[in-house]
């Protein structure tokens, strides 16, 4: 959320290096194939399975079903889950990984391109940094997936990347490129000069806002009007002029125009949301609700419109006077209604963003604590965000053919006292350390 | 700004909890355990207590009962009055002149089961400010909510803060030499406060009637009551040469310091640190934020207590401040810490940070009837806290409807921000 500083260090990068990882993120070696036997399975499709067992080939789900009526492949390394809960690998749909290190420093900071409010042209995959320490922290806890976004200091941030929380480099990591439209509308958007500032510049209002992203839209239609009628007239007919050079801002939007892909909008305010859907719906398009903190009021209206939202953070603060759970039920009230929801690892005030992503699966637990039903709080960290971004035929399930990505854990993965016991990724069982683990152990000895 | 309290009825006299997963914080977990409070002080606890027939007893068969959470670095309502970031050294602070009883944040602590908070300065400064320790009776006035007798204490900082602030405006202190030596002048100055009085005073009892006294000067004299050992020393620090150079400085003037709140970095010193008695007060596992918090690790806490280091959680957030229960549950997960080290993590160690732990912080007969019922394991991600007790008086209820606060009604203030260190100077870092 609001973490920019101005404070400016040199000491990260040299404190970062404390080893250096052969590839970017972990081993991407393919194995023979696993077969993780005994343990509860949470299948987040078809329901728990008590005693199962799951095989892994070529980076897949291969099998997976009940203890005795799955066979496990000659060959396979067994992997013994008796007490151990077996997951799908989290994925938190709203990080900032890879475009932050140490939040203070801003040379390592490639959060949000400021200068203009319309940016969708900024592409997270340019700025992605595959190597950083925070990636392997959040895998501990079981995350493999995230989705990356820009941060919100724009109306039209840029392009969000689709991850995978290891791979040999950059390329390998990124499962989509492109995936959605982060899009913000609000108060935070408004150049106001500083806090509470009076001598901002356009647009310092919603209204400025509005417009301008209104008129963007329109503009990147006519453009794309205008390409085509030149780029299809003959030579020496009206309008035969060559076609003018290319606007990559505003074919940018283009496949957002075209409903091709998900646009996700962060607001807060009910009545924002009112105002921003308006725009969304005049220009047809496809719709991804975030945050949604202070909506309390329109729940209906919210699931009238069948689109997905991303609710939270769940710790985002109630207003003066708000019952102390006006938040925390959110993600309780917005399901009952029938709207798919999912949840971020968001915090209110914190460090957040990317630090926290290994806090996801507490995120889901609070929601569950309030009354969201656990097998919806798992959905909402796994299948539901897999589909919202594109991803449900491969990911956020134990069902077959999807790709390997299994958490093996302690207990129930929504609670904070369960330890995650081993992560993989594509099928990779994943070295269970980060430069956490590294310090905790060089000062462990006696 | 007049506090009306509703029209309510005294708390009864003697209120039995029976049949509650009592975690006691100091002599373990009682399965279908009792507690008696009689006049607001816990009178019994254990399987069965000998309260009279007349008390109102509460089942609590399927819940938990705690003592009070206690978070030993809040900047709750403050305002926006965290920092006096004016001068590097502002010991004559006094933090009750900007504690807001009707701040938001003081309500949603209580909803998340928080019964005392130590109110501090924020970081700007070497030396800050005198905090105030509150217990968290929304709803009363002002002067009820203060901790009766409670110490008094004062937060310095050290590190980014003081030299970001300073630095950012061309003046000392810009670094860590000029922190430590802003610090160093200070107590120089405030010895040669002491002796100027210790001469006039042995003037005066000699019978010199011609001694002038001295000025009184209010920084100066808060300074002498550090020497003087009045004060409870918070220290914000996070690295471990910063921890050796505090407590160098400590012994050079003669001063204790009570704990280093954030305190990342302890795990590398803690077998030092815990020889000095100093505890610590510390995040579960932010990290990252800043340069000096690129060490922090989430075993941090359990690797101190394990070499001896008296370990606290706080929040230095309105919003962990919600649920510093499950920051605690998080320690079992990160070095193993058992239920009772987790719980005593929110409550007693918390108390012993701000000295309140002969009277709060655990479920002891003689201390307050700060209480806590919980629907799940406080130490689960699912719990939440359905009363809340403090000396003996229902301030939450969760089953009530609207707010649940029985002492409260009006409106509350909302004093903005995520009540952090010195998100005053609009960088929301600790």
């Amino acid at each position: 959320m609001r973490t920019a500083t101005r404070f400016i260090s040199l000491l990260a990068s040299a404190a970062a290096l404390l080893t250096i990882p052969a590839t970017a993120q972990a081993p991407v070696a393919k194995s023979g194939p696993i077969a993780i036997t005994g343990g509860k399975l949470l299948t987040v499709s078809h329901g728990v399975i008590e005693n199962g067992v799951l095989v892994i080939a070529d980076g897949k789900i291969a099998a997976v079903g009940e203890a005795g009526k799955v066979s496990v492949p000659a060959g396979a390394t067994v992997v013994d889950a008796h007490g151990l809960t077996v997951y799908p690998g989290l994925i938190d749909p709203d990080t900032t990984l890879g475009l932050t290190e140490v939040a203070a420093d801003e040379m390592s900071n490639d959060l949000s391109e400021p200068s203009d409010e319309i940016m969708p042209h900024m592409h997270t995959y340019d700025a992605f940094h595959a190597e950083t320490e925070l990636i392997p922290v959040a895998r501990l806890n079981g995350v493999t997936n995230a989705v990356v976004a820009p941060a919100a200091t724009d109306s039209v941030a840029g392009q969000d990347i689709f991850i995978q929380l290891a791979g040999h480099d950059r390329d390998a990591m990124i499962l989509g490129r492109d995936v959605a439209l982060a899009m913000n509308y609000g108060a935070d958007q408004r150049r106001r000069g500083g806090r509470g500032g009076a001598r901002g510049e356009f647009p310092s209002t919603r209204m400025g806002l509005i417009t301008q992203l209104r008129q963007s839209l329109l503009d990147a239609q006519h453009y794309e009007a205008d390409h085509a009628k030149k780029s299809e007239a003959k030579e020496g007919e009206k309008g035969g002029d060559k076609p003018s050079e290319r606007n990559l801002k505003l074919e940018a939007l283009l496949p957002y125009l075209h409903g091709e892909r998900p646009v996700v909008i962060g607001v807060y305010e009910g009545y924002d949301v009112e105002s921003i859907m308006k725009v969304a719906q005049e220009f047809h398009l496809k719709v991804i609700l975030n945050h949604v903190t202070h909506t309390q009021e329109i729940l209906d209206e919210i699931a009238a419109w069948k689109v997905p939202v991303i609710v939270g953070p769940i710790y985002d603060f109630p207003r003066a006077n708000e019952r102390f759970d006006a938040v925390y039920t959110l993600p309780a009230e917005l399901a009952k209604r029938g709207v798919k929801i999912a949840i971020s690892s968001g915090e209110a005030g914190g460090p957040g963003g990317a630090h926290s992503v290994r806090n996801l699966p507490y995120s889901a637990g609070f929601a569950a604590a309030y009354g969201l039903p656990y097998d919806e709080a798992l959905k909402a960290i796994t299948l539901n965000v897999a589909e919202m971004f594109g991803f449900g035929d491969k990911l956020g399930s134990l069902d077959v053919g999807k790709m390997a990505n299994i958490v093996l854990a302690n207990g129930d993965p929504l609670d904070v006292r369960t330890d995650v016991k081993q992560v993989y990724i594509d099928g990779v069982a994943q070295p269970m350390v980060s430069r956490q683990t590294r310090l905790r152990d060089e000062y462990s000895k006696p | 700004m007049a506090i009306c309290a509703l029209a309510q009825q005294a708390p009864p006299t003697d209120l039995v909890v029976k049949n509650a997963t009592v975690m006691t914080a100091s002599h373990g977990t009682l399965e279908h355990g009792s507690v008696w409070l009689h006049a607001g002080k816990i009178a019994g606890v254990g399987a069965t207590v000998n309260a009279p027939a007349s008390a109102v007893v509460i089942d609590a068969s399927g819940k938990w009962l705690t003592p009070g959470i206690i978070d030993p670095h809040s900047h709750s309502a403050l305002d926006s009055d965290i920092n006096e970031a004016t001068s590097p050294v502002t010991p004559s602070m006094m933090m009750i002149d900007a504690f807001d009883n009707r701040d938001k944040a003081l309500y949603q602590a209580l909803a998340g089961g928080v019964t005392t908070e130590l109110l501090l300065h924020g970081s700007a400064n070497m030396i800050g400010g005198q905090a105030v320790v509150i217990k968290n009776k929304f709803g009363l006035s002002r002067d009820a909510m203060l901790f009766p007798n409670a110490p008094r204490s004062i937060k310095f900082a050290s590190g980014e803060n003081p030299k970001r602030v300073y630095g950012s405006r061309n003046q000392l202190p810009s670094t860590r030499m000029g922190n430590f030596e802003v610090m160093r002048q200070s107590f120089e100055d405030a010895k040669a406060y002491m002796a100027t009085w210790d001469a006039y005073n042995a003037k005066v009892a000699k019978g010199d009637k011609t001694a002038t006294a001295p000025k009184v000067d209010l920084k100066l004299e808060a300074l002498a009551d550090v020497l003087r050992g009045k004060l409870y020393v918070q220290i914000h620090c996070y690295r471990a040469d910063e921890f050796l150079t505090e407590e160098a400085i400590a012994k050079q003037y003669g001063y204790k310091i009570r704990a280093f709140h954030h305190a990342l970095e302890m795990y590398k010193v803690a077998d030092k640190i815990a020889a000095d008695g100093t505890g610590i007060a510390t995040f579960t596992d932010w990290w990252g934020f800043k340069d000096e918090a690129w060490d922090a690790i989430p075993w941090n806490a359990v690797m101190s207590m394990r070499q001896g280091v008296k370990v606290a959680l706080k929040s230095d957030s309105n919003d962990h401040i919600r649920r510093l229960n499950s920051e605690a549950g998080k320690m079992i997960h990160y070095g193993g810490a058992s239920e009772d080290e987790a719980i005593r993590m929110v409550t007693l160690n918390a108390a012993w940070i701000i000295g309140v732990d002969d009277r709060t912080g655990s479920i002891d007969v003689g201390k307050d009837g700060d209480l806590v019922i919980w629907n799940k394991d406080p130490l689960s991600t699912y719990a939440h806290a359905e009363k809340v007790y403090i000396d003996g008086d229902l301030f939450f209820d969760s089953t009530l409807a609207g707010l649940g606060t029985p002492h409260f009604s009006g409106a509350m203030h909302d004093g903005g921000g995520f009540g952090s260190d010195d998100e005053d100077g609009e960088d929301g870092e600790r």
